[in-house]
């Protein structure tokens, strides 16, 4: 092999559970975003613009679409000669195997597959996240300080800080203390999930925690904890650029909505950062002469007769006449039929909307505490006339309501 | 099975002249179609659709543009490590010039038709603009034990008849007699540039028409032949039109905005391939009006757009209408700006508030690149 001066390790095993219906079938990182992408998308991308060229995608949960939607690698320039994409599922070695026990364990079940390009640095990410990062700068920077490992971190406010990963850090930017969700937050820095190692000492760490049968084997709980204990320099890399995590159903619908907010930076169209994406053969979008389209997404295969608004679809959706769309994300190959109103809600992979069904509620019409996103999940049937309301996910089909 | 005995071969260049405009700077077989094909991708589609991977293409001139939107074949499957796409540019003949007809310019193939294993040939002319299911037309080529098949339609509309041929066809479906269009009735049927040909027959008659001087496919190696050879018509049922003319071309466009057309050409089993470019979706701005039209991705509408097609990246402004127009990809309406029965080629942009008319019988025509 010949060597490399990066790799990158890309964890997309985890079931994403509070996704709830939409992860029923699939791993997150396949997941659709923003009309004609999957998650997993924006990691790709970002590496294959950073230059980086070899990807491990470390898969355990219902990994077969995701699995195909990576094929070879040739949507985001990654079908290399050396290097390239590849799949790392858990597997059987001559004592034995077993399944990825966290994201730690991972990566070190893994570790030969990194040794065979003896890299300088190995970069570490999520198939959760929406963001452009030009990895490049964190390993340059990464490089200079000579850290043993370096955290790419976002500052949030104090009200969210309790829901990440805290870096505690001094006037350099160096790590002193790692707080997993803190009640008092010391500090704004929110870990992105994004970790550069020098190989070697990613090496020894691995295998030390490894050895200690009191480890979950998670890089946040476990390895990053041991390393500061050990004296080892750990720097926080700066980003401020947009980054979203679609860990939840709420978030997930937010991020897609953030794309048709003019006052949130997040352009998908830059030419010199573009985002790849595995695109299927169809024919341009339709907009009929009932159509009433304003401030939407909407993209190919998609026939629309009806009234969007504030809304994406992605590839061959079916929006019939007198069918209203509002506030909502509408998955590939579902129809939403006639006199159907959508609202605030996620209609999963080919659902069927029957005629005149209403689904979700707008915020205005609830109380706060019981409204959210109504999720439908993929291939289901809601029938003629039937209401589904504000924060329902619905799995089974649903009956037709006279 | 029939896929590993067919090849094909496409005449890329042939009646460039049919729609002059948009074959300025590049081939007929390259002019973008339907929002965000080029007419070729109806031709390379069917033949892989049908399992044919070893395409010869036929080019002449000014087919840079060509080599650019087909690379190396993958978008259509056809990277092979043995076959995939030959661009097959004048060669043995053009030591003294340019070849200036089919004939000459098969005969230029001859290297391609002889080396190739495949039995059968399918020749393609890159302006028709079809689904059509090429695996029947060589399933009846075999069953009939024809020497040359004819893919034809009925009532076909032509508007240059020299380009193309009417067929007078037998109860058994041979074709006894051929013909100019104008000369026969509206509902006939009619070649739509689309032939099968049992190889060894092709370079034979190829052979012996370029050492007697000959011409055209429908004159000197079909027409010529009705007595000695059997050729058989395969009669499309689904939608064909014909680039032969500006006004063929632009109602073939309109066309596609009737959902049965694009259903029939847009056949979910037998799928339209082209290049991708990894455009984000399109957005529609909040006081954006779009109706009866077909829209690629990667365009940003703020302003009014009717019966139109819009190729990939348009940017319709704020304030802006855009009427029963063609417009290619990157083309830039500025606010204020009034387009009707325009066609654009592409990154050309109209200024703001210009007003750009043309008429139902003629389109105002936009160049590459232009600004007004």
């Amino acid at each position: 092999m010949i060597k490399k001066k990066c790799v990158a390790m890309l964890l997309a095993g985890g079931q994403g559970s509070r996704l709830g219906v939409l992860t029923g079938k699939i791993a997150k990182p396949a997941v659709p975003y923003g009309g004609k992408y999957r998650i997993i998308d924006f990691p790709l991308s970002n590496c294959t613009n950073s230059g980086i060229d070899t990807v491990g995608i470390l898969t355990q949960y219902k990994p077969l679409e995701l699995n195909d939607y990576v094929g070879s690698g040739k949507p985001w320039d990654l079908d290399r000669l050396n290097g390239g994409v590849h799949i790392l599922p858990p597997y059987q070695g001559q004592k034995g195997g077993d399944w990825y026990k966290g994201t730690a364990n991972a990566i070190y079940q893994n570790l030969g597959f990194i040794e065979r390009y003896n890299p300088e640095y190995v970069l570490i990410l999520s198939g959760d996240h929406i963001y452009k990062m030009d990895y490049s700068k964190m390993i340059e920077q990464h490089e200079a300080t000579g850290a043993a490992c370096t955290i790419s971190v976002l500052e949030v406010s104090l009200e969210e800080a309790s829901r990440f990963g805290i870096m505690n850090t001094n006037e350099d930017g160096s790590i002193y203390e790692f707080e997993e969700k803190p009640k008092q937050p010391k500090s704004q820095l929110a870990s992105m999930g994004i970790y550069v190692f020098t190989w070697e000492k990613l090496k020894k760490y691995l295998t030390e925690d490894d050895a200690n049968p009191d480890s979950d084997n998670d890089f946040g709980k476990n390895v990053i904890p041991l390393m500061l204990n050990n004296g080892e320099l750990m720097m926080v890399y700066r980003f401020s650029d947009y980054w979203k995590d679609v860990g939840t159903v709420d978030s997930l619908w937010e991020a897609n909505l953030d794309l048709l907010n003019p006052k949130i930076d997040l352009n998908l169209s830059d030419k010199d950062w573009r985002i790849y994406s595995r695109t299927v053969a169809l024919p341009p979008q339709y907009i009929a002469d009932s159509a009433k389209v304003e401030h939407s997404l909407i993209t190919d295969g998609c026939e629309v007769a009806g009234t969007l608004d504030y809304s994406i679809l992605f590839e061959n959706v079916t929006v019939e006449e007198g069918a209203s769309v509002e506030y909502s994300l509408v998955m590939p190959g579902a129809v939403i039929k006639k006199g159907a109103k959508v609202k605030y809600s996620i209609i999963a992979e080919d659902v069927v909307v029957e005629e005149n069904a209403t689904i979700g509620k707008d915020p205005t019409e609830l109380s706060p505490e019981d409204f959210g996103i109504t999720v439908i999940g993929s291939g289901v049937t809601v029938g003629k006339g039937a209401t589904v309301g504000a924060k329902e996910m619905i799995t089974e089909d649903v009956k037709e309501e006279a | 099975m029939i896929s590993s005995s067919v090849a094909g071969i496409v005449f890329a260049n042939a009646h460039d002249e049919a729609i002059e405009k948009l074959t300025q700077k590049r081939s007929i077989a390259s002019v973008p179609f339907g929002g965000r094909y080029r007419l070729i991708d109806f031709c390379l589609s069917n033949l892989v659709n049908a399992g044919v991977s070893n395409i010869g293409i036929i080019t002449r001139e000014k087919y840079r543009s060509l080599m650019d939107h087909l690379g190396s074949g993958m978008h259509w499957d056809l990277d092979r490590k043995s076959g995939g796409i030959r661009i097959l540019p004048p060669f043995n003949v053009s030591r003294v010039r340019l070849y200036q007809n089919h004939v000459e310019a098969l005969y230029g193939a001859m290297d391609f038709m002889t080396r190739c294993k495949e039995k059968y040939i399918v020749i393609y002319d890159a302006r028709t603009v079809a689904n059509i299911d090429i695996r029947e037309v060589v399933k009846q080529h075999i069953d009939s034990k024809a020497d040359i098949t004819v893919v034809c339609r009925r009532g076909l509309k032509i508007t240059n008849g020299d380009n193309t041929m009417a067929l007078d066809v037998n109860k058994e479906g041979k074709v006894v007699l051929t013909g100019f269009p104008e000369k026969i009735a509206a509902d006939d049927i009619r070649s739509m540039g689309v032939y099968v040909f049992t190889r060894d027959k092709l370079v034979e008659i190829v052979k012996n028409s370029y050492e007697t001087g000959g011409d055209t496919i429908n004159d000197d190696l079909i027409s010529a032949n009705l007595d000695t050879l059997n050729v058989m018509a395969y009669e499309h049922k689904g939608y064909a039109a014909i680039m032969d003319c500006p006004k063929a071309y632009r109602r073939a466009n309109f066309e596609l905005l009737n959902a049965d057309i694009r259903k029939d050409l847009f056949n979910a089993q037998r799928p339209i391939y082209t290049k991708t470019r990894d455009d984000m979706p399109t957005r529609y701005g909040t006081q954006s009006s779009v109706t009866n039209s077909l829209i690629a991705e990667g365009c940003v509408i703020e302003g009014t757009v009717k019966n139109s097609v819009l190729f990939r990246g348009v940017k319709v402004e704020k304030g802006a209408v855009v009427e029963n127009s063609i417009l290619m990809q990157g083309v830039t309406v500025a606010e204020g700006a009034q387009l009707d029965n325009v066609v654009s080629d592409k990154n050309a942009t109209v200024s703001t508030g210009m007003v750009v008319k043309g008429t139902d019988d003629k389109a105002f025509f936009v160049e590459k690149n232009q600004t007004l």
